[in-house]
């Protein structure tokens, strides 16, 4: 905590212990650190104007939405544009970090209207400006939203965001190869250095790689004790490197398809997309991370200084009906957080729910990473384990 | 004998630089034929559709990207063109001790990895934007085209540079002992000379812009995502047929462009063969 | 009379200051800075090298290792492949094709990287075409995806064209009258080929080398896509402190490093070049004064 001690933030006092603790997550050092670089340039800038607060009055005619690429079914955004009015601009992002990039060193001047950051970022973009509060008068179909994914660490009131996609973190393997059953990380790992040597892929994300072995040995994700990180080090680049063929995000999109690799760390949507898609799915088990793994949350976010709130606003209370819902949910292949969406799923007959839709119980073994003072440790430990791979 | 020996090292010249096509082309057809796949993934065979294509003009955030990146293409390729053959042509015929600390410059440029490009790039152009109040540096295409204009620039310069030392200096100080006013032998006969040159480095600076990702994934403002950032972000819900179809009208209008100029340039001569022989350093 | 000529590159010079120069020196001076604290990118009230000392730790040589094996290798291997084809291109194909053949070599360049990487990804993949044409000829199933052999594929087909451009050029100089007497002279072909036709071409080689080169030393995309983990490269650690970690000054100083090892490497080839070259450029001489 002494730390975070020189770090003066106004804010109310009932919201000190919030920001005390959310200012610790483990994105928020990346966010800093851009809000940093251009913090000399600001100091002789215009102040950022206050953002246009939206009222309920007239809908523009144009949004502009930034978000992760494809990320939204066309059907809806179509629909919303010939019911509502206002043309949609899409933009793309490939990471939060560049995201935040663009709206820090734009001061309000980015011109998009919604942004879609990944929840540990948003307390960190609200205390630097660059979010702009939601009106939820303006979004009466919040109230079809499951209040398990409402009320986040992150955005305690959801005064900034609304869940948009959820997901989590487990495996994919082979079963023609690999014969027994895997049920947790520690049999990923015994997995990876045995039958799937040299055929085992991991997400290209430094806390991912050391999530495996702090997941797999019941210590907290978000660690900073050093003996902890040594010996998530000597694990990843003496035991785990030299049996890893690829750092790959997305194997969803080609390498589960392919039957290019044996043994994939995949994100749950990305698992169903490539299992779905493979001309033999019975050949792939998927495996929820076990005992603890990781949730992670997209969300709808105003970004400061909009300049189409009004339609901002509407497109959010569009996309949170229960159809639009659904139809999102199809077509990306992540749970929305709509109570009762699994009903419809299921009901609509959408294939491959278990990797969608999970139990109470499994939710409870999620949790959020955090912005510590470990991440430069973090990131060295990712870096020497690709240096270790590559031999 | 000889004969015999030389026709068969020619058919074995033949054979490598049909199969060496073959090679640049096998994934290009592998792409095309990807793109009438009626299933959700690009890579994942499921059945024949043109779906895909109709996607084309049914998502306009692809579209839109298609044309940001041809856009900045085009412009990049003016800019460079234009700033690489003014200082490709006083390099090479005005040689002097600037022009060491020039080249230096230059050089400096093609090694710079892009990365650093771009993180300097980006609180640099919002400094001028914002903080100087220059509003040309908050368009997404100024800002797209600036960062691919530098290492094209280089190229091109070099390009002319190179160019211009294989001719005689002599026609243009013939015009200038004529009287002819330096603007109008610039124009007679220096523009006619470099010509070659600089259609050759456009070309490249455009195909090179066309492919940016980092500098692009860094500059870029809303309404302004380029084609390479935009497929980039898609592999977070998996690429879809439909990015396959972009690549492929996109290869039949380039292919149907290139028979055209052929045609032309066919029937006034060797030119096209100019052109070509100018690519990168001739 | 005459107009001082550097006038012309004003234009040049101002756009390379002010878009490159200026942004750049900024990042050249955060090397000589510090991460304050974790919420800092950089900081520069105390000026140090540590950065260079913390940058030269065993993973940034192992990777640089691994990148400098990588680029050498799959500069080498465009140089051989293009070598013919360039030769024959320049000398064999009738010259009202050539310009069309030329931008053949330039049309997979307008598929974006990732889509034609992916398209080998379909080839070679397990299940793939080659694998199946290997299991038919009897090979055996063919699984080279994620191995060193596939990052040189990849590397060697994203930058072949750029071998392949400039040493057309430099056999299209070639005058074919050179080549005739040569022969004409008793030579055999090879000593014609070793002895005339490459020494000519030198001027394209090093242009080719240069521009597959420098480019492919900064890379850190390409050669993982189809190679995986073998294909980590220094470009990686750049962009891993820049983005993730945001040590803007680390960064900074591994981007000067690998500015600084481009140049030395280019700079070491051409002296080999040179040793090398030295006797065959004695001996033309020594022949070309016979000859006379």
């Amino acid at each position: 905590m002494s730390r975070q001690s020189h770090i003066r933030i106004l804010a109310p006092r009932s919201a000190a212990p919030y920001i005390a603790r959310e200012i610790s997550r483990r994105r928020f050092l990346e966010l800093a650190g851009v809000v940093g670089v251009t913090g000399a340039l600001a100091a002789c800038a215009p102040t950022v104007k206050p953002s246009t607060q939206a009222t309920g009055g007239p809908v523009e005619g144009e949004l502009s939405i930034y978000s992760w690429g494809d990320y939204d079914a066309p059907e809806v955004l179509e629909a919303f544009t010939s019911e509502l009015g206002p043309t949609i601009t899409m933009d793309a992002f490939n990471s939060n970090e560049e995201m935040i990039a663009k709206l820090t060193t734009s001061k309000g001047t980015s011109g998009y209207d919604i942004v879609v950051p990944t929840g540990v970022f948003i307390p960190g973009m609200a205390q630097n400006g660059l979010l702009s509060k939601l009106n939820l008068d303006l979004i009466p179909n919040i109230q079809h939203m499951d209040p398990a994914f409402l009320g986040q660490d992150w955005d305690p009131n959801n005064e900034y965001s609304i869940c948009k996609a959820w997901g989590t973190t487990g495996f994919v393997y082979d079963k023609t190869v690999i014969s027994r059953e895997l049920t947790t990380w520690a049999d990923f790992i015994d997995a990876a250095q045995n039958e799937a040597s040299g055929k085992t892929s991991v997400l290209d994300d430094p806390a991912e790689i050391t999530g495996i072995y702090f997941w797999a040995n019941g210590i907290d994700w978000n660690t900073t004790d050093p003996d902890d990180l040594d010996a998530a080090e000597k694990f990843a680049v003496e035991e785990l490197a030299p049996h890893i063929s690829r750092f790959d995000s997305y194997p969803g999109g080609e390498a589960i398809p392919q039957a290019s690799q044996v043994l994939m760390q995949v994100w749950n949507g990305d698992a169903r997309i490539g299992i779905l898609n493979s001309p033999d799915p019975d050949r792939w088990q998927w495996v929820l991370g076990a005992p603890k793994t990781e949730l992670w949350m997209d969300n709808w976010a105003i970004a400061a200084g909009a300049p189409h709130p009004e339609a901002a606003h509407a497109f959010i209370n569009y996309v949170l009906t229960p159809e639009n819902a659904l139809a999102e949910l199809d077509y990306i292949g992540y749970h929305t957080g709509e109570a009762g969406i699994e009903e419809a799923a299921r009901d609509a007959e959408l294939e491959m729910l278990d990797l969608v839709f999970f139990t109470p119980e499994q939710i409870a073994t999620m949790v959020n990473g955090e912005v510590t003072e470990a991440q430069a440790r973090i990131v060295d430990i990712w870096n020497k384990t690709k240096a270790a791979a590559s031999a | 004998m000889s004969g015999k020996r030389r026709a068969a090292s020619d058919v074995a010249l033949g054979v490598w630089g049909v199969a060496v096509f073959a090679f640049l082309f096998a994934p290009i057809v592998v792409v095309v034929m990807s793109s009438f796949n009626s299933g959700r993934l690009l890579v994942a065979w499921q059945g024949f559709s043109l779906e895909p294509f109709a996607a084309i003009v049914s998502k306009p955030a692809i579209r839109d990207a298609v044309l940001v990146s041809l856009q900045t293409g085009a412009i990049a390729a003016v800019v460079a063109s234009i700033l690489g053959m003014l200082a490709g042509i006083a390099l090479a015929r005005r040689p002097g001790k600037w022009a060491a600390w020039f080249i230096a410059l230059l050089l400096l440029v093609s090694v710079t990895p892009e990365i650093v490009d771009a993180v300097s790039l980006l609180p640099w152009l919002v400094f001028l934007g914002q903080d100087l109040g220059l509003p040309i540096f908050n368009d997404g295409i100024a800002r797209l085209v600036i960062g691919h204009s530098l290492f094209s620039t280089a190229v091109v310069s070099y390009i002319v540079r190179a160019r211009l030392i294989g001719l005689d200096a002599r026609l243009e100080e013939a015009s200038a002992d004529l009287y002819a006013p330096p603007v109008r032998t610039f124009l007679r006969i220096t523009l006619p000379l470099v010509a070659p040159a600089v259609l050759a480095g456009a070309l490249l600076s455009f195909t090179l812009s066309l492919d940016n990702t980092v500098i692009a994934a860094f500059v870029q403002v809303s309404g302004s995502t380029p084609w390479p950032v935009y497929v980039l972000s898609a592999l977070r819900s998996g690429l879809r047929p439909e990015i396959a179809a972009v690549s492929t009208v996109m290869l039949v209008l380039t292919l149907g462009a290139l028979a055209v100029v052929w045609a032309v340039l066919r029937r006034s001569g060797d030119s096209s063969n100019q052109i070509a022989r100018t690519l990168a350093g001739g | 009379m005459r107009k001082p000529g550097w006038l012309l590159a004003v234009p040049a010079w101002v756009w390379l200051l002010v878009f490159f120069v200026a942004p750049v020196l900024q990042v050249l001076w955060f090397s000589f800075g510090y991460k304050p604290g974790i919420f800092g990118t950089h900081a520069n009230d105390v000026l140090s090298l540590d950065r260079y000392a913390e940058a030269l730790t065993p993973t940034f040589f192992a990777t640089f290792q691994n990148t400098l094996g990588i680029a050498v290798a799959g500069t080498l291997l465009c140089l051989v492949i293009a070598l013919p084809m360039a030769y024959w291109m320049a000398a064999k194909v009738p010259s009202r094709h050539r310009g069309l053949l030329l931008a053949l070599v330039l049309v997979p360049y307008w598929t974006n990287f990732l889509i034609r990487t992916i398209g080998w990804q379909i080839i070679l993949s397990p299940e793939g075409v080659l694998s199946h044409l290997g299991q038919s000829l009897g090979f055996g199933p063919i699984d080279i995806l994620y191995t060193r052999a596939a990052v040189l594929l990849g590397v060697v087909y994203n930058y072949l064209p750029l071998m392949i451009l400039p040493l057309y050029v430099a056999f299209d100089r070639v005058d074919p009258a050179l080549r005739e007497a040569s022969k004409d002279l008793g030579a055999n072909r090879f000593r014609t080929l070793f002895g005339v036709t490459l020494p000519l071409a030198q001027p394209g080689i090093i242009a080719g080398i240069v521009l597959v080169f420098i480019p492919l030393m900064g890379d850190y995309i390409t050669p993982t896509v189809l190679g995986g983990a073998r294909g980590n490269m220094v470009g990686q650690l750049v962009a891993s402190q820049f983005q993730t970690a945001q040590n803007w000054a680390l960064g900074a100083a591994m981007a000067v490093l690998l500015i600084l090892v481009i140049a030395v490497t280019l700079g070491v080839a051409a002296l080999l070049a040179w040793a090398v070259t030295f006797p065959l450029r004695a001996r033309a001489r020594l022949r070309l004064g016979e000859a006379a």
